[in-house]
């Protein structure tokens, strides 16, 4: 084979390989937007009526949802229109409101860690030697991990009456399913010579599960624990709305009478205790991934 | 106890007990307090958990109540709603995502609070950012798509911006070593590390916005959960029943395509 040949060997089978690639690229694309053509036509979303001409709608929007606060009168009471205080009318009920979050959603973390404790045993290869148990309780987990928090709340709002209770036990539900599984996979990744080691001794299973596993998982638990807690208080935000306890209520109210300005205060609120949440939270899994390192 | 006997660390022999029976009794009667404080009764659960094994009882069997076509078609709705939400999402993270990248916008302080000011916001629910939406721009989808792209936008630049930061500059270097536009250096420097990853992150946000969208309907934003709160109020147990399990079939196919995408994608 002479040089040119190959040089022209190589340049047909370049030009071959950079149309298919087009080929295939285009043909994604092609797929892709029609999905999405599809997706906004289904959806309505250049065609609803939002009630006249988009633009102004939106600048209409934005301005009942920013309050008119006027900077000389920004620190009086609440009597003065215009003032923080104001705008911030009803902040002693919105903070109980946030109290019941918080407490929702540590209630929840608290019984969801627990049970998801228990479960993660049923389905750990290395803790439970029979398949059948483990399959089922892992499918099981992954059904609860499809369900939204707000179905089952919606159904045990049904069931419990309108209040916390059926918020906490939605979210104590969805954190078995997610936890379980972590817990699960964290249990399957234990050092098995101390478990092993302890069996030698003659310990029997608790004794095993105290001295052998808990010291090996207690760490990442409560890593994903702490996680979970800030995914469960920003989850507890939005229950109220379907009546299960907490300021998704207060939202929903702000809502009914269309105080769009009140609704923006409340979310603001919301979203800066949360936001403390996930920075103290965060300081304390560093903490722990940190001891975790340090000893052997 | 013989077994702690073989501890030495501080912290662990008997004093270590002491500290660990304190705590847990602190915990617990934490526990009991915010129990008492939410007005969460063993009476209430009781008369709770008994209604709800009526309604699981009634779940069997399951049944469409003769309305198959349209808990389809609210089902489709509620796809294309998080297609939808989750394309607005992309198409407006990458701008952000790009100036939170501190790789482009070199102010430290800017960087600081602009991520900062994204994470703020990344805990809000889709229902919280739906219930205004709706309120504002009336029933129906079109607040529903708002809503989830309002959910997704903080985390999705903040993704955006750390894989732009992550990315190798050895390729966009090469590229600019050849004399080209800035423009042309992002296309064959930088875009063929990208796109793949960011086509990741934006199949996992479809999958969850699936699972948002279906809630949107209890405030009326559209899709299969106005029909399933439709349902739960009257009691028809037996439709709701069905409506889930087609709901759950309907997020394992999407949860499969959307993987098999991702390997693909690689």
């Amino acid at each position: 084979m002479s040089p040119d040949d190959a040089i022209s060997n190589f340049e047909t089978a370049r030009r071959r390989q950079l149309r298919r690639q087009w080929l295939k690229s285009s043909a994604g694309l092609l797929i892709s937007s029609l999905l999405l053509a599809a997706a906004f036509h289904q959806s309505q979303f250049f065609t609803a009526d939002i009630g006249g001409d988009p633009a102004r709608r939106i600048l209409d929007f934005l301005s009942r949802l920013v309050p008119e606060l006027r900077g000389e009168v920004l620190f009086r009471g609440t009597e003065t229109p215009g003032s923080l205080s104001a705008w911030f009318y009803d902040l002693p009920a919105w903070l109980a409101a946030i109290r019941e979050t918080l407490e929702m959603a540590a209630l929840a973390t608290v019984f969801g860690a627990a049970g998801a404790t228990l479960v993660s045993f049923l389905c750990s290869r290395n803790l439970m030697p029979w398949a059948p148990v483990r399959f089922v309780v892992r499918r099981s987990l992954e059904v609860i991990r499809t369900l939204p928090d707000l179905v089952l709340a919606l159904i045990l709002v049904a069931a419990f009456g309108a209040g916390p209770t059926a918020g906490v036990i939605a979210l104590t539900v969805s954190t078995v399913g997610s936890l379980g599984k972590l817990f699960a996979e964290i249990n399957e990744e234990v050092d098995p010579r101390q478990l092993e080691a302890l069996d030698a001794a003659g310990a029997g299973l608790l004794t095993r599960i105290r001295f052998g596993l808990i010291p090996q998982v207690l760490p990442n638990y409560a890593s994903y624990s702490l996680l979970r807690l800030e995914g469960n208080v920003a989850a507890a935000g939005a229950l109220g709305i379907v009546g299960a306890g907490g300021i998704g209520l207060e939202l929903q109210r702000a809502i009914t009478y269309t105080e769009f300005s009140t609704y923006l205060a409340i979310l603001l609120l919301l979203v800066s205790v949360i936001f403390v949440i996930d920075l103290t939270s965060e300081a304390i899994r560093h903490r722990l991934i940190l001891s975790q390192d340090r000893e052997p | 106890m013989s077994v702690t006997s073989v501890h030495t660390r501080p912290g662990t022999g008997s004093w270590g007990l002491i500290r660990g029976i304190l705590w847990t009794t602190l915990g617990l009667a934490a526990v009991v307090a915010i129990s008492m404080d939410l007005g969460l009764s063993p009476k209430g659960m009781a008369a709770g958990f008994e209604k709800l094994g009526q309604f699981l009882v009634a779940m069997v069997p399951p049944s469409d109540g003769g309305d198959f076509s349209r808990i389809l078609t609210a089902l489709m709705e509620t796809l294309a709603m998080a297609l939808a939400g989750t394309c607005l999402a992309v198409l407006a993270a990458i701008p952000l995502g790009i100036i939170g990248a501190k790789n482009v916008v070199r102010n430290p302080l800017f960087h600081f609070l602009y991520r900062r000011g994204l994470d703020i916001f990344r805990g809000v629910p889709a229902l919280v950012w739906a219930l205004i939406f709706v309120a504002a721009f009336g029933l129906g989808p079109f607040g529903g798509v708002l809503a989830l792209a309002a959910a997704d936008i903080p985390s999705l630049s903040k993704l955006f911006a750390e894989a732009l930061e992550n990315g190798d500059p050895g390729p966009v270097e090469g590229v600019r070593a050849a004399g080209v536009s800035p423009l042309l250096e992002l296309r064959f420097g930088l875009a063929p590390q990208m796109a793949p990853i960011m086509a990741s992150q934006c199949l996992y946000f479809l999958e969850s916005n699936f699972r948002h969208a279906a809630v949107l309907g209890i405030v009326g934003a559209g899709g299969i959960g106005f029909e399933l709160e439709e349902r739960i109020r009257v009691f028809a147990f037996d439709q709701v029943a069905f409506i889930i399990l087609l709901y759950i079939v309907a997020v394992s196919l999407l949860d499969t395509a959307s993987g098999w995408l991702r390997r693909t994608l690689r």
